[in-house]
């Protein structure tokens, strides 16, 4: 079984694609550590809203897609705003230490998290009544049409950023801004402002991915703090700082657990997980660094004696 | 009136953790998150060997003691290399892997939980007795933690916390201190769980996750952190205050979300109103 390339071919294919949403996660999350130095666990709730607010679009409301999509972004980008203005900010003002900022985060994440399962309860919920999806078979793998949706999503969010932070003068605030926050200020450069537009950011990147997490199963109000993990694990093997490595080490981490379940138990695969945080922060705590190649440098050639 | 034993039981349970959690964070300065686990595993001790070898209670309990103890000293030696965010997430990492591991073994009991842990007091009497003994023991603690930290070893503590560099070039090892204080506390967080686990009889994963994380953490925050008296105050508020809705008579499935927000908002009026904690500890919002 193990030497089955279609069934190999299969697994790397179903592994890269349910990547995809812990790629946007992992995106969001590492440019909001990159720019404003912190673990912002807070947007475990974002992704709560993000999804509760779609599901309450398109299931109570009775919204079509595009209506409920950006009905969920303008919800997560008020939440992430708020809490920016009026709890990041206050702590950032007092000098907070790291542990306040870890607390504050992750108390305004069960917060957040609470309140949803008041309101919507402990059931797992889609965001459509079916979850299933076409699907088309390419070289003996099966591929949905949710997968396409899926990769194209995550291609089209991931390229948008990257154009957004080489092309637009605040996407190079924000680099400038994670590069030395007080210097950029001397250069008239609002480090308050880099911090909204991070949050805006990644509160799209939260949404887009939880559509996608919420067309393919079924999410509990609790669900997101599982998943804001795998965004803290993507991000420490990454490397801080470096927002697309994190993205590339959340695909590798997806197909690294996607593979597992050929050689062990799926029950086992959270552990595996956890147990590559733990490595990843002893062993790795500035991510994984390949040795840059480098051209050798051109040697002169020799004069000839005489000439 | 057993639920308000039952509720005073627990605020002594969650008084020795708060209070070990404050030796560790408040004291020590050590970042880290992961003390429900050595809780679970004080608890998962008492009861197997309670179940298994039907050894005696105050001998189970201090099993949990021990193994609490050696599992901290595991993470300390590996982890402490680490400071700040890094130790936090990897505690985390920690904590959450060895609950993943406790979920998946059948021997504890699974996802499920461990059942049928044998009751030591039977009757009128159990829940009484047993507020005597773990009332006595949070008091015991809180004193136990007060002599240490006020003697020349808490001197010693708080020199390094707060000058780590300067204590070392005196020729004291901080690394031995931090594994020691870590063990300490962790190992008084086993205790805690084998109370736990004696009382309720019941245990489960769920019960050391992430959200109790945060509630130890809260407890000593709300409360202040770096005094003694801080997390006794935090516990008892934090435990009693959203159990006032108790009387409501409201669903379960609306009452337990309406006390975390009780709970989340009264941290975060706290955090916002009073960042030095209730009895004004160590400056928790200095970066220093």
């Amino acid at each position: 079984m193990l030497t089955d390339p279609a069934l190999l071919l299969q697994v790397l294919w179903t592994g890269t694609v349910t990547a995809s949403s812990y790629v946007l996660l992992t995106v969001g999350f590492s440019l909001t550590q990159k720019v404003t130095g912190l673990w912002n666990f807070a947007q475990a709730g974002f992704m709560g809203i993000a999804f509760y607010a779609m599901y309450f679009a398109l299931n109570h409301l009775g919204l079509p897609l595009l209506l409920a999509f950006p009905f969920a972004c303008a919800c997560t980008i008020i939440a992430a705003l708020v809490t920016e203005a009026w709890g990041l900010n206050v702590l950032r003002a007092r000098h907070s230490s790291h542990l306040t900022f870890f607390i504050f985060t992750l108390i305004v994440a069960e917060f957040i998290i609470y309140w949803l399962t008041l309101l919507f309860g402990t059931e797992p919920q889609t965001l459509f009544k079916s979850i299933m999806s076409p699907v088309h078979i390419v070289w003996e793998i099966a591929i949905t049409d949710w997968d396409l949706v899926a990769i194209g999503m995550t291609a089209v969010f991931v390229a948008a950023l990257a154009g957004f932070l080489r092309w637009t003068k605040d996407g190079q605030f924000l680099v400038a801004v994670a590069d030395n926050a007080k210097l950029a200020e001397l250069y008239g450069i609002s480090a308050r402002r880099a911090y909204y537009v991070t949050a805006v950011i990644a509160a799209l990147f939260i949404t887009g991915a939880m559509y996608l997490v919420g067309t393919r199963g079924g999410i509990t109000p609790n669900k997101p703090l599982e998943l804001i993990l795998n965004a803290v694990i993507a991000t420490l093997l990454g490397g801080m700082g470096r927002v697309f490595m994190g993205a590339l080490a959340s695909v590798v981490l997806a197909l690294i657990q996607s593979y597992s379940v050929l050689i062990m138990s799926s029950r086992w695969q959270n552990l595996l997980l956890y147990g590559f945080l733990f490595v990843a922060i002893v062993i790795f705590p500035r991510g994984i660094h390949f040795p840059k190649w480098r051209k050798r440098p051109v040697v002169p050639a020799a004069v000839p004696p005489g000439g | 009136m057993e639920y308000f034993l039952t509720i005073i039981v627990m605020i002594a349970i969650f008084i020795i953790l708060a209070a070990s959690y404050n030796l560790v964070i408040g004291y020590g300065g050590l970042a880290t998150v992961a003390h429900p686990i050595f809780y679970a595993l004080g608890a998962y001790t008492s009861a197997l060997l309670a179940i298994h070898q039907g050894w005696h209670p105050i001998i189970c309990v201090l099993a949990g003691v021990l193994v609490a103890g050696v599992a901290s000293i595991l993470l300390a030696l590996s982890a402490l290399r680490v400071s700040g965010d890094y130790l936090l997430i990897s505690s985390l990492g920690f904590q959450l892997g060895l609950l993943q591991v406790i979920r998946n073994f059948e021997f504890t009991g699974g996802a499920g939980g461990l059942s049928g842990i044998p009751s030591t007091i039977i009757g009128a009497a159990r829940t009484p007795m047993f507020l005597v003994i773990c009332g006595g023991l949070a008091i015991l603690t809180v004193m136990f933690i007060a002599w240490i930290v006020r003697g020349p070893y808490g001197r010693a503590i708080t020199a390094m916390r707060d000058e780590e560099l300067a204590f070392s070039t005196l020729g004291r090892n901080a690394m031995s201190m931090k594994v020691a204080i870590f063990a300490l506390g962790c190992g008084i967080a086993g205790m805690a769980g084998g109370l736990y686990a004696y009382y309720f009889q019941y245990v489960s994963p769920d019960q050391f996750d992430i959200l109790q994380t945060v509630a130890i953490l809260t407890m000593v925050v709300v409360g202040g952190m770096g005094t003694t008296i801080g997390p006794v105050i935090g516990a008892v508020i934090l435990i009693a205050v959203p159990q006032a809705i108790t009387f409501l008579n409201l669903p379960p499935n609306v009452m337990a979300p309406l006390q975390g927000i009780i709970f989340t908002t009264l941290v975060l009026v706290v955090m916002f109103l009073r960042p030095t904690g209730l009895v004004g500890g160590r400056s928790l919002t200095s970066s220093h």
